[in-house]
């Protein structure tokens, strides 16, 4: 009787143990970016080359108040009586978070609102397909549908908008040379680590006013969230403060005027008709006469319009539209031949028997539906390169500019590339998927083309992370036939041809001017 | 050569196992010294599924099926504890569309079952239960993963009146708690917002379920109605996918019937999903068979 006692409690023992384990807690943790002083302040940044801007003071500012004047000192000290004297926990918490970094942050917020857009329409009752609306953007199908060559864009504009204006400001910066708060009056204590880079106009309020005009056309269900973060965003620095209202101010406004001739470019670029269906049935035909004998065909039910066919004739920038017929990669076969049929085995291999490692990868990189898509993914990873090396704002903005432009170009050159050929993919042959079917042709595959652009870049920047960036890109590539939704060809082809791509924005970066 | 091994492997389990089939929900008892191995199958089929609160199809999916081969085996430590192990392998396929079936092993379950009370036909139980997964599946490839790749850790009340008759009435609430859990990627949407990193809190959930029937010395019969209920999660958004965090429920009415002639037995169990949020209207048949062994005897 006592044994079984002992054996019934020893059980129940067990079981609590397990309890234990299970229930401890479900806090997600996530990497904490504390502030820091940058490595190099970049003072000669006021005369890198800008992307729009015919010059760095193509937008003006007023000159700030003199340090001796009586208004100024006002301003001084309404900041720490005002601001300093009230700080709650949840002020602290924005001025922690802001602190990471104004481009770290506001890219952050890009790529949550893409991960939020990227959910393709669903079908309508008749089997039609709705396109979603920008004058409406919160009716379903919700505008923007995010999707790879949409997000793409919007963070090459974003980051475009975020370095031009901080070329600008940095050229104010230095023309006015006024210190931060904390510099000028030993009695302020700010809650942040402040440099010695000028404070006018506010490098912050720069990136938020510039940012927001952007991510507001981009995804302009979202003006209010947005309006919120760019009133945080300021505020965060008075509450550290770091800065003063007049550098805000300055800074909002200059951030938001550059914002606005970036998007003067946004408007022109041809995206407008990047949907353009009609186009579709020249394409096929163009296809079949370069010798296409079976050419891709939507796997949804109902069929699916092909996601953004004519997004190939969208703008470039680091390289024109010849050069894009040039680099164009050549179709190394067609189905049916024998290389097809080898590359067709491989797939089939993987279908029947899909290692634990090959789903591994190809979930890792599978940046699908409600995801931040292939740039997304690589605008994270060259952000934290940023702040891993310390970075200055502006630095940081050249390096996700250079990044974020060569992946709108390699989705240009991708999608190019795509409707060209117009091949099937696997799933047209009985091959099944374990990430999802994208619905436009498969040759080349945009994942590679994506990331090797990126990693290229990225790897130009942190030559001492080239080797790991790279091996990145190329897993990144092979996930794509380890989820069995690109043939072989498709992935190494694109991988090639990002590369090519990237290689247009390192000399653009050569050239900017930032070489010491 | 190696279907036959296993037929006759089975057989020879199937031969030397005895049945009184015995759940984790129900009030039923394994003798002490006795052990009942039991072998079920599973067929859980759906075409429409609440995304959010919309009911809906999806021709890229077409039907979903869910097959489980179950061994189980249940273990009577005295008239008054009893445990019971389980361990499913699945396989999940759709019948349209070009997403790749998953299969391999679950979850294994234990679960201890033990009466705390007995007086006049009224019963009160304490049942534990905890799963940890056994395979190495993809939990966020949902709907066609084996499973949330979630530890859980259950705790159980069970009332239950006996008449001599042989009617009886069953009523019991649970609460689950589900760990969080790791998937293969380094961020993901939840809550309208993105999470860096690979870590995903799967929501907490309630299980209640009201049985009535009849139980004899050889055969049992009940109509049942069940509900799953997550306590918290989000709800899928617009034509995506589910997602491990999504806040599931699903409301179930059933039959289950055994047949229990000597030590060998059957079972046999239908039950059809009425209402949901988040999860597949589905329709569940299972088929088990059960042997005890007595060991009481030795």
């Amino acid at each position: 009787m006592k044994s079984s006692n002992l054996y019934i409690f020893s059980i129940y023992s067990l079981f609590f143990s397990l309890f234990l384990l299970v229930s401890c807690d479900k806090t997600i943790s996530e990497p904490v970016r504390p502030a820091y002083i940058p490595i190099s302040l970049d003072e000669n940044a006021g005369s890198w080359k800008t992307y729009i801007m015919s010059s760095a003071e193509d937008v003006s500012i007023p000159a700030p108040l003199s340090v001796n004047d009586s208004s100024f000192k006002s301003e001084i000290d309404s900041l720490k009586t005002f601001y300093l004297a009230k700080l709650t926990d949840k002020h602290r918490e924005a001025v922690s978070y802001w602190g990471a970094g104004a481009v770290y942050r506001w890219n952050e917020i890009a790529r949550e609102l893409a991960a939020k857009y990227n959910l393709a329409p669903a079908a309508k009752a008749d089997g039609t397909y709705p396109v979603p609306d920008a004058a409406n953007p919160l009716a379903e199908p919700r505008f923007p549908f995010a999707n790879p060559p949409y997000t793409a864009r919007a963070l090459a504009y974003l980051t475009v908008a975020q370095y031009d204006a901080l070329v600008s400001a940095w050229k104010y910066k230095y023309k006015f040379n006024r210190k931060a708060p904390a510099k000028l009056d030993a009695t302020i204590v700010p809650l942040l680590p402040v440099s010695d880079l000028p404070a006018y106009p506010s490098e912050d309020a720069v990136v938020a006013g510039a940012s927001y005009t952007i991510l507001a056309a981009m995804f302009p269900g979202e003006i209010p969230y947005l309006k919120e973060k760019l009133t945080e965003a300021q505020s965060a620095r008075l509450w550290a403060a770091a800065n003063l209202p007049s550098d805000l101010r300055a800074g909002e406004a200059l951030g938001k005027a550059v914002g606005t001739k970036v998007m003067v470019r946004a408007k022109a670029d041809g995206m407008s008709s990047a949907n353009n269906q009609a186009l579709t049935a020249g394409f096929i035909d163009a296809a079949k006469a370069r010798g296409i004998k079976e050419v891709w065909v939507s796997q949804e039910s109902p069929k699916r319009p092909p996601m953004l066919p004519n997004y190939g004739a969208v703008t470039t920038w680091n390289f024109d539209k010849l050069t894009l017929a040039t680099i164009r990669p050549k179709l190394p076969f067609v189905v049916t031949s024998a290389e097809f049929n080898t590359e067709k085995a491989e797939l089939e291999k993987i279908n029947k028997s899909q290692t634990h490692e090959q789903a591994k990868i190809a979930s890792f990189w599978s940046d699908g539906a409600g995801s931040y898509t292939p740039p997304g993914h690589w605008s994270r990873e060259a952000a934290n390169l940023c702040f891993e090396n310390k970075f200055s704002e502006i630095a940081t903005a050249r390096a996700l500019a250079l990044t974020s432009t060569a992946m709108m170009d390699a989705g240009i050159a991708c999608w190019e590339t795509k409707y060209y050929y117009y091949t099937p993919r696997p799933q047209q042959f009985g091959i099944k998927t374990s990430v999802g079917l994208p619905n436009f042709p498969s040759y080349t595959s945009g994942h590679s083309t994506f990331s090797a652009a990126a990693a290229t870049v990225l790897g130009s920047i942190f030559p001492e992370k080239a080797e790991i960036l790279n091996a990145m890109a190329k897993e990144a590539s092979d996930s794509r036939v380890f989820g069995l939704i690109h043939f072989r060809s498709d992935c190494e082809m694109g991988l090639i041809h990002g590369k090519k791509i990237g290689e247009f924005a390192v000399n653009r970066g050569k050239n900017d001017g930032s070489k010491k | 050569m190696n279907k036959k091994f296993t037929l006759l492997f089975l057989i020879f389990i199937l031969a030397s196992v005895a049945t009184i089939a015995q759940m984790p929900h129900d009030a039923i008892y394994m003798p002490k010294k006795t052990v009942c191995a039991a072998f079920n199958y599973s067929n859980s089929s759906w075409s429409k599924y609440w995304e959010n609160t919309l009911k809906r199809d999806n021709p890229n999916m077409g039907i979903h099926t869910t097959q489980a081969y179950s061994a189980m085996l249940s273990v009577g430590f005295s008239n008054k504890l009893n445990a019971i192990l389980n361990l499913p392998y699945m396989q999940t396929s759709t019948n349209a569309g070009n997403l790749r079936g998953q299969k391999g092993l679950q979850d294994a379950s234990l679960w201890l079952k033990y009466k705390v009370m007995d007086k006049n036909g009224f019963s009160l139980h304490g049942i534990l239960g905890g799963s940890v997964p056994v395979g190495s599946y993809l939990p966020d490839f949902l709907p066609m993963s084996l499973g949330l790749q979630t530890k859980t850790a259950t705790t159980r009340l069970l009332f239950n009146y006996y008449h001599k008759s042989g009617l009886y009435a069953t009523a019991h609430g649970s609460y689950i708690m589900r760990s969080k859990i790791k998937i293969d990627r380094d961020a993901y949407q939840a809550d309208g917002r993105v999470y860096n990193t690979n870590q995903v809190a799967v929501p907490n959930a309630t299980d209640n379920a009201l049985r009535i029937g009849v139980l004899k010395q050889k055969f049992q019969a009940e109509v049942f109605s069940e509900s799953f209920s997550c306590t918290s999660g989000d709800n899928i958004r617009r034509n995506d996918m589910p997602f491990p965090t999504n806040n599931m429920k699903a409301n179930v009415l059933g039959f289950y019937g055994k047949y229990q002639p000597k030590n060998i037995g059957a079972n046999f169990r239908v039950s059809q999903v009425v209402s949901g949020l988040n999860v597949g209207q589905a329709l569940y048949l299972s088929a088990g068979f059960l042997y005890q062994f007595d060991f009481s005897k030795k």
